[in-house]
C-alpha cells in the first residue's frame, strides 16, 4: 500500500514517521512483555500436573468486553452434580492441593483420602507444613450440614460462584487418565477465574485451576489415583480420645452469626474483593471461645478467627511482617496465616485468595494505631511510676 | 662595746624614745660599723617607700589596658588555683586580686562552675526519664483477658472444611484412633 511505502521522503513522509512510531510502540509494548512472561516464576496458563487435552480458551492476561460469554446452564448443572458427587460418591484418592498466595514459595498439602457415600470421611494429610497433622483425621457428616466437598466444590459454594462469576461449559478433556467434563468461571471484566474437570462418569471433581486477575496461577488441585468403590471406611471406633481442639459448633446461618455483633463480635457481612459471610462455628477452648467466620464469592475463601485476649509475649513460629501497612504476624513456613491483636480481641486470618485480596481484608479488620507522643510519653511515665512504687 | 643590733632598725623606724635615741645616736657617733648598717637599713626602706608609692599607679594602668580591649577581645587569663599567701598584707593582696578579677569580669560571663554543673545534671536527669518514659510507653495498651497463641493447627482443619477442599465434614479435626491402613478399604 502506498502508505507503506511512501517514495517522496522516507524520513520526512509523516506516513513513515507514524508507521515508526506505530513500530516503536509495538516494541515497546511486546518487549517488555515477553521478558515478564519469560521471566515469571508462574506462567499464564500453567501445565497440569496430569495430562489434560483442552479445548478451553487459554486465560486471559487483559479483559475484554469480547471474551464475556454467557452463562451455561449446562455448566451450572455440572457444578451442581460435582457438589452433590462429592457427598453422595464413595471414592477414595490422594488428593494435591498447590497455592502460590501471599508468598512466592506456596504451599503444598497432599492428602489421602477415603469416603463413604452419604457418611464418614477420613483424611490423612501426608505432607504439609506445621500447619497440618500427619495424623488421620475421622469426619461424619449424617445430616449433610457441613459444606462437604472436594477440591473446593461445595453446594454452598457453587451457588456463590454462579453469583459472583460467569460459568460456561468448555468442553471435554481428560484428568486422571479419566474423560472429564470441563467448567469455566470468568469474571465479568472477562479474564478467567477457575477451570474445573468433573469426571465423565461421576462428575466428581478431579482437577481446579484458579487464576488472579493477571493471569496468574494462584492454586491448583487435583485428586489423582482416584479410585470409586462402594466400600466404606472401616467403621470409626467408637470413643476414642477425647477431642483437644474442641468441637465446632453447627454451621451458623448468616443471620445468627450477624446477631453475634450484640455480644461484642466483629461480624462484617462482607470483605473487600466481594467475599460475602456465608458460613461460621464457634468452639471453647482453654482460652474462651473463638469465633469462625467464612467468607467466599465461590472461588476465594478467607477464614476469621476471633478469640478475646491478646497475642502472647512470644510467639513461637511467627513472624513479624507488615501487611497493607499494619504490623501482623505470620506462620510460619508458608505464611498463609496472619494474626494479630486490636482492641482486646486476637484476630487470625486463614485465606485462599490472591494477595491482593488478602491485603485489602487485613486492611479494612481492626487495628491498633500507634499512639501519640504525648499519649505515648504519658504511658510510660505511669509504667515507670508503678515499676518504682514499691505499694503498687 | 655592744653594737646597736635590734635597736638600730628601731632607730630608723622612729620608735625609740629620748633617752634611749640618745644613747643610740651617741654609739652611731662612735661606730663606724653601726653607722654603714644605719646607712644600709635606710636606703632599704627609702627603696620600699618608692615600691608602695608607684604599685596604685600600676594597678590603674593596668585597668585602663584591661578596659580597652572591650567585650570579645581576649579571654581572661586562665585562672590558677589559688596559693596560699602568708605574711604580712596577704590578706589584703588576696581581697585586691578578688576585686581585681570582678571587675575584669566581662558582661555574659557564665556562672560558676558548680551552677553549671547542676544545670547539666538536671537537663541529662530530664532528658534520660524522657528516654525511658517514651521507650516503657510503646508497645501498646495491655488489654485484659487471656495471652494467646493462635492454634494454627486447629484453624487450618476448621479452614480446609470451609474451604471445601478437603473433605472433612460433620465435627472437625477429631484425630481418627484407628490405624490408617485398617481404615483402608
Amino acid at each position: 500500500m502506498f502508505a507503506f511505502n511512501c517514495p517522496v521522503n522516507r524520513r520526512r513522509c509523516p506516513v513513515n514517521r507514524r508507521r515508526d512510531a506505530l513500530l516503536t510502540a509495538v516494541l515497546a509494548v511486546a518487549v517488555p512483555g515477553f521478558l515478564v512472561t519469560a521471566c515469571s516464576g508462574q506462567t499464564p496458563v500453567s501445565a497440569s500436573p496430569q495430562e489434560t487435552t483442552v479445548s478451553a480458551s487459554p486465560a486471559g492476561g487483559t479483559p475484554s468486553p469480547e471474551a464475556r460469554r454467557p452463562a451455561s446452564a449446562l455448566a451450572a448443572r455440572l457444578l451442581t452434580q460435582a457438589a452433590q458427587a462429592a457427598v453422595l460418591t464413595s471414592y477414595q484418592g490422594e488428593e494435591i492441593i498447590s497455592h502460590w498466595g501471599t508468598t512466592s514459595s506456596g504451599s503444598v498439602l497432599v492428602s489421602d483420602i477415603w469416603h463413604a457415600s452419604g457418611g464418614q470421611t477420613i483424611t490423612q494429610t501426608l505432607t504439609a507444613g506445621t500447619a497440618s497433622s500427619s495424623e488421620p483425621y475421622l469426619s461424619s457428616d449424617t445430616d449433610g450440614r457441613w459444606p462437604e466437598g472436594v477440591l473446593g466444590v461445595t453446594t454452598q459454594l457453587v451457588r456463590l460462584l454462579e453469583t459472583h462469576y460467569v460459568v460456561v461449559y468448555a468442553g471435554t478433556g481428560s484428568a486422571d487418565n479419566r474423560t472429564a467434563q470441563i467448567v469455566e468461571a470468568w469474571r465479568e471484566n472477562g479474564s478467567l477465574a477457575a477451570r474445573f474437570w468433573l469426571d465423565d462418569a461421576t462428575k466428581l471433581p478431579l482437577e481446579r485451576e484458579v487464576f488472579d486477575t493477571a493471569a496468574h496461577v494462584i492454586s491448583e488441585d487435583v485428586f489423582i489415583n482416584v479410585r470409586f468403590s462402594k466400600l466404606a471406611p472401616a467403621a470409626a471406633p467408637a470413643g476414642g480420645p477425647s477431642d483437644p481442639q474442641g468441637p465446632w459448633t453447627d454451621p451458623l446461618p448468616a443471620g445468627q452469626l450477624l446477631a453475634l455483633r450484640a455480644s461484642g463480635w466483629l461480624v462484617p457481612p462482607e470483605l473487600p474483593g466481594g467475599l460475602s459471610l456465608f458460613t461460621g462455628a464457634q468452639t471453647q477452648t482453654t482460652t474462651g471461645t473463638v469465633l469462625d467466620l467464612g467468607y467466599s464469592d465461590g472461588l476465594s475463601v478467607v477464614s476469621l478467627f476471633e478469640q478475646r485476649g491478646n497475642l502472647a509475649a512470644k510467639l513461637a513460629g511467627w513472624q513479624k511482617i507488615t501487611v497493607a501497612g499494619h504490623e501482623i504476624y505470620a506462620a510460619e513456613p508458608d505464611q498463609r496465616s496472619l494474626t494479630w491483636a486490636s482492641r482486646g480481641m486476637v484476630y487470625t486470618v486463614m485465606a485462599d485468595a490472591p494477595a491482593q485480596t488478602v491485603d485489602n481484608v487485613i486492611g479494612v479488620l481492626p487495628h491498633d494505631k500507634p499512639p501519640g507522643f504525648w499519649k505515648r510519653m504519658s504511658r510510660g511515665f505511669s509504667r515507670l511510676a508503678s515499676w518504682v512504687n514499691p505499694f503498687g | 662595746m655592744s653594737h646597736l643590733g635590734d635597736r638600730l632598725s628601731a632607730l630608723i623606724d622612729g620608735e625609740l624614745d629620748g633617752a634611749e635615741r640618745d644613747r643610740a645616736s651617741a654609739h652611731l657617733a662612735s661606730c663606724e660599723q653601726c653607722r654603714t648598717e644605719a646607712a644600709e637599713l635606710r636606703a632599704l626602706k627609702r627603696k620600699l617607700s618608692t615600691l608602695l608609692s608607684r604599685a596604685p599607679a600600676e594597678a590603674a594602668m593596668t585597668r585602663r589596658l584591661i578596659a580597652m580591649t572591650g567585650p570579645g577581645g581576649p579571654l581572661p587569663p586562665r585562672r590558677r588555683l589559688p596559693r596560699l599567701a602568708t605574711g604580712p598584707g596577704a590578706a589584703d593582696r588576696r581581697k585586691t586580686r578578688r576585686e581585681t578579677r570582678r571587675e575584669t569580669r566581662r558582661p555574659g560571663f557564665r556562672g560558676p562552675v558548680r551552677r553549671r554543673y547542676l544545670v547539666i545534671g538536671a537537663v541529662s536527669l530530664v532528658v534520660g526519664l524522657s528516654t525511658a518514659a517514651f521507650t516503657a510507653g510503646g508497645g501498646g495498651q495491655a488489654a485484659p483477658g487471656p495471652r494467646i497463641t493462635p492454634p494454627v493447627e486447629m484453624y487450618s482443619v476448621e479452614h480446609a472444611i470451609t474451604t471445601g477442599e478437603v473433605p472433612f465434614s460433620g465435627p472437625s479435626g477429631r484425630p481418627s484412633v484407628a490405624d490408617s491402613d485398617a481404615t483402608q478399604p
